[in-house]
């Protein structure tokens, strides 16, 4: 239960202060994990958590502080402090924040079975299921190791000019770690699957079919995959693919926080500049979108840590660069409103500008079309080994999964297949993108303290024209 | 600190009274600091305060572990968990918690940290040393941490501990691509070198100025402690026990081979003065010095009580925390302060011997194709200084290592004299002692 009066206590002891803004969390989250080691029950561990904090805006500077003690006298302490925090910055340049609406409202994700309804047994059972149907395939699996977390999150946030904002929000992911041998070798497969919603998400996921196939095409790479001849050809870009590409190299250069410089000692900077709005990127099959509203998708949000409304924001529009992720603090920056982009792990993290659920925008291809006029390429499902820089300039994908094509017609794997190219390159080689959306769950590190937040990455497949790999 | 002894002591008790067979409780209680900054001024100083009990409960295999946000009114919580015990399926690889009643080091604790008030005037110091070496946009984290803990297990450990720690990150830019990163980690407050920290930042980042797009091929790479940090990372997780039972690790099948050049000595050393001095792991048994690699030859992987009993061998006392991490398990063996065994090369030796190379400041992402194999890449980052015929010539940009692990500590053939703690985000983790490192031919490649 979150105690309202107390964020109301804590807001009227901040006000007194008079600083530009005063914002307040209460939070309470109850969480389950269970781990299977090669068959085994290797992990369960539950726990509850709640907390709460105080952000402090002057002009001179913000003040954070956060606590896991909920209780008045602890409020008081974390006013208190944050205010000295907030004071002791002697900010050579004032801090300014965006004008918003306050907003009275709640919001929730609903759940079709509750995850606290479904016992540990169960729960250990379905990844026993998981296990066994990879084994199942006859397939030498190894390396085995299956995770599952489920936790369920109750928010209030408040603020000093009248926002009060109540969610609840239930997450559940999967992990795997699989090494698949043949033939002397070894192939490695790590993969997550989450969402927003109850139990009923492992259906959606149907990793009963998935993690065997996932198994026997490992199988197939080692067995049958041939290293591609290095040189330019064209690439057929899996949803995974281009999910990772439009993450990394849309995703993270079009934060506010990053373009302004907020992340430079540890996320780092942007190639991308505040004057580059409009400018062309890709080709005008490039358009990027990070909707946070995807209901069940694991980067969900109806409102964001400062009580904005989220929307879609239209990152990469046609090719052209057309919209940052703001806060408050940077959209302020630039003369312009937040968008809804301000993110926390918890309660113990100062909010800053994330992503939610990023992916590049349908096309009109059927997914049979897009190898009709390849002569000689590779489709490339899915990655392993991937980095980009801290600019995000220049990206690296390594192929999990991939295959030759020839003369429009899907060849044999093609093994270990590697792209090494930078962002304006891959977006302005894109000349076809299919109609069907798919997405991939994915953790996504920011902040110091690293914060590890939940979003989709995904997108249709892509025809890119004319790429380097080997 | 004896008051956080009690309370594991007391809800040992109280778990074992409700049918636990076996019980391990941890009381931690954290007070940290942080200054961030960027564009050379202050973008927030942020505190946060944690205080909770990891509590881990067994009846004979069937194994439950908590975190008990709290440390008040525990008893509810502990009765409440062994009843979960009771109704989770038992784990055949349980091994039971260590037995032993043990003596412990006292660390020393730095009073300064702890009564820190205003951790900016470090900043302020960062940035100026930066700058008085031609920096002209500087950002970064300063830390100031302490932490005390209590552990008690029904094996016969009760100990208590306290920590502290001082971090400095800086990062200095003289143009908007030369850049130089450097560090100071401390667990005492006089032994902060603000100025000297941003200075040698500074300096990093003059020398980086006007890089060219830099070349494929092979080159010896000279790292510096940050960029090896950064390895440590993956590779002290790889000497994980348990990373090797599940084959997620270059290293499963090799002890008494050779993993690396002889020049080569990988130790965890908890023992040693630094940020993560421990008394004791987390089961409660007391840390020791651990020597993993000895010339080059892997001599132990890091085990809890129940890997080294899996593997037959004793623990290493590297018993991680009981609350597992994501790909991890309640207690999963960790290294806690890894350290590379310095050489007896002075650093403009190093330089001078080296023909066609790269000196690195830092480097991020790394990551791997295939953990059992080792074929990874990643991506330098601040100062990447062309070597030639002994002499820096110039800075190179756009560039990425792209090799395999066990090769690159396979090639290292020259250790430089003087270590040092480096700690940087959560890249360069957890925080080691390094030395400057030479790694013979090693494969860069670039964006086509």
């Amino acid at each position: 239960m979150i105690d309202e009066d107390l964020a109301e206590y804590m807001l009227d002891a901040a006000s007194k202060h008079t600083p530009v803004l005063a914002e307040v969390r209460l939070e309470s989250t109850s969480c389950m994990q269970l781990a299977l080691k090669a068959g085994q029950v290797d992990t369960i561990a539950s726990s509850q958590d709640a907390g709460m904090n105080v952000k402090i805006f002057f002009a001179s500077g913000v003040g954070f502080s956060s606590s896991n003690v909920v209780s008045k006298a602890e409020g008081l302490r974390l006013v208190r402090q944050a205010v000295s925090q907030a004071k002791s910055a002697r900010r050579k340049s004032p801090c300014t924040l965006s004008a918003e609406k306050a907003v009275r409202t709640s919001w929730e994700v609903r759940q079709k079975k509750s995850l606290a309804d479904v016992t540990t047994e169960e729960k250990l059972d379905y990844l026993r299921s998981l296990d066994s149907a990879a084994l199942k395939t006859g397939v030498k699996v190894q390396g085995r190791y299956y995770d599952l977390k489920d936790w369920e999150t109750t928010r209030f946030f408040g603020n000093s000019e009248g926002s009060r904002i109540k969610s609840f929000i239930p997450r559940m992911k999967v992990e795997s770690y699989n090494l698949v041998s043949a033939k002397g070798e070894t192939e490695q497969s790590m993969r997550e699957w989450a969402g927003s919603g109850g139990w009923e998400l492992k259906d959606e996921w149907n990793l009963l079919e998935v993690l065997p196939d996932e198994m026997r095409m490992l199988k197939k790479q080692i067995e049958h995959g041939k290293r591609v001849k290095p040189g330019k050809c064209d690439l057929v870009c899996g949803s995974e693919v281009t999910g990772i590409a439009a993450h990394e190299s849309c995703g993270h250069p079009m934060e506010g926080d990053r373009i302004q410089g907020r992340e430079m000692s540890q996320a780092g900077r942007s190639f991308i500049s505040e004057d580059m709005i409009g400018q062309r990127l890709g080709s005008k099959y490039a358009t990027v979108i990070d909707d946070p509203g995807i209901p069940g998708s694991y980067g969900y949000y109806a409102y964001d840590e400062e009580g904005v409304k989220a929307r879609p924001r239209y990152l990469y529009k046609e090719g052209l660069i057309n919209e940052f992720l703001h806060n408050r603090e940077t959209g302020s920056k630039m003369g312009l409103v937040s968008n809804g982009s301000s993110r926390a792990e918890s309660y113990l993290r100062e909010p800053i500008v994330r992503m939610g659920n990023t992916f590049v925008a349908p096309g009109d291809f059927e997914e049979d079309e897009l190898f009709g006029t390849v002569k000689d390429g590779v489709l490339m499902n899915s990655f392993t080994e991937w980095n980009i820089d801290d600019k995000r300039y220049n990206q690296k994908y390594v192929s999990r999964e991939a295959y030759f094509i020839k003369d429009g017609e899907l060849a044999g794997p093609a093994r270990k297949c590697t792209i090494e190219i930078t962002t304006p390159a891959f977006w302005s080689a894109i000349d076809a993108v299919t109609k069907k959306v798919r997405f991939d769950a994915a953790e996504c590190g920011k902040g110091d303290p690293g914060q590890g937040m939940s979003v989709f990455t995904g997108g249709p497949m892509l025809r890119l024209r004319g790429v380097s790999l080997r | 600190m004896n008051e956080l002894k009690e309370i594991s002591q007391h809800v040992v008790e109280v778990a074992r009274s409700a049918g636990a067979d076996d019980v391990v409780a941890e009381a931690i209680v954290t007070e940290v600091k942080q200054v961030r900054f960027s564009n050379s001024q202050v973008d927030a100083v942020n505190s946060w305060s944690e205080e909770h009990l990891a509590l881990l409960v067994a009846i004979g295999k069937k194994v439950i572990s908590s975190d008990i946000r709290t440390l008040t009114d525990l008893d509810p919580h502990a009765r409440a968990l062994v009843s979960l015990a009771k109704k989770v399926p038992p784990s055949k690889t349980y091994e039971g918690v260590a037995p032993g009643r043990f003596k412990y080091r006292r660390n020393p604790v730095d009073g300064m940290i702890v009564k820190l008030r205003d951790p900016s005037r470090f900043v302020h110091e960062a940035i100026a040393g930066a700058e008085g070496f031609g920096a002209n946009n500087v950002g970064g984290t300063f830390y100031a941490i302490h932490e005390r803990v209590g552990l008690a297990s029904s094996g016969g450990a009760v100990g208590a501990d306290e920590s502290t720690a001082a971090d400095l990150s800086v990062r200095a830019f003289s143009q908007p691509e030369a850049s130089g990163h450097a560090v100071c980690c401390t667990p005492t407050l006089t032994g902060m070198e603000a100025k000297k920290t941003g200075e040698r930042a500074g300096e990093f980042a003059s020398h980086a100025r006007d890089p060219v797009m830099g070349e494929q091929g092979k080159f010896d790479l000279i790292v510096d402690p940050l960029f090896l940090g950064s390895f440590i990372q993956s590779t002290s997780s790889m000497l994980s026990a348990m990373r090797v039972e599940i084959s997620n690790s270059m290293y499963a099948k090799k002890i008494g081979k050779r993993v690396a050049s002889d020049e080569v000595t990988f130790l965890d050393d908890p023992t040693i003065r630094s940020t993560t001095r421990r008394a004791f792991d987390h089961e409660g048994v007391p840390t020791r010095r651990n020597v993993l690699i000895k010339d080059g030859v892997l001599k132990t992987y890091l085990h809890n009580t129940g890997t080294a009993k899996r593997f037959k061998t004793r623990t290493t006392a590297n018993a991680g925390p009981l609350i597992p991490s994501a790909y991890g398990s309640a207690a999963q063996p960790m290294a806690f302060h890894p350290v590379v065994v310095p050489g007896d090369w002075k650093m403009d030796e190093l330089i001078a011997d080296t023909k066609r190379g790269l000196y690195i400041n830092n480097t991020w992402y790394t990551r791997y194709q295939n953990y059992s194999t080792g074929e990874f890449s990643t991506i330098p980052r601040d100062a990447i200084l062309r070597v030639e015929n002994g002499e820096i010539v110039g800075a190179v940009k756009n560039i990425r290592i792209s090799d395999n692990m066990m090769n690159f500590w396979k090639s290292i053939d020259a250790l430089s004299r003087k270590a040092q703690e480096i700690y940087w985000w959560e890249e360069a983790a957890p925080p080691s002692t390094l030395p400057t490192v030479r790694a013979k031919q090693m494969t860069i490649t670039r964006s086509a």
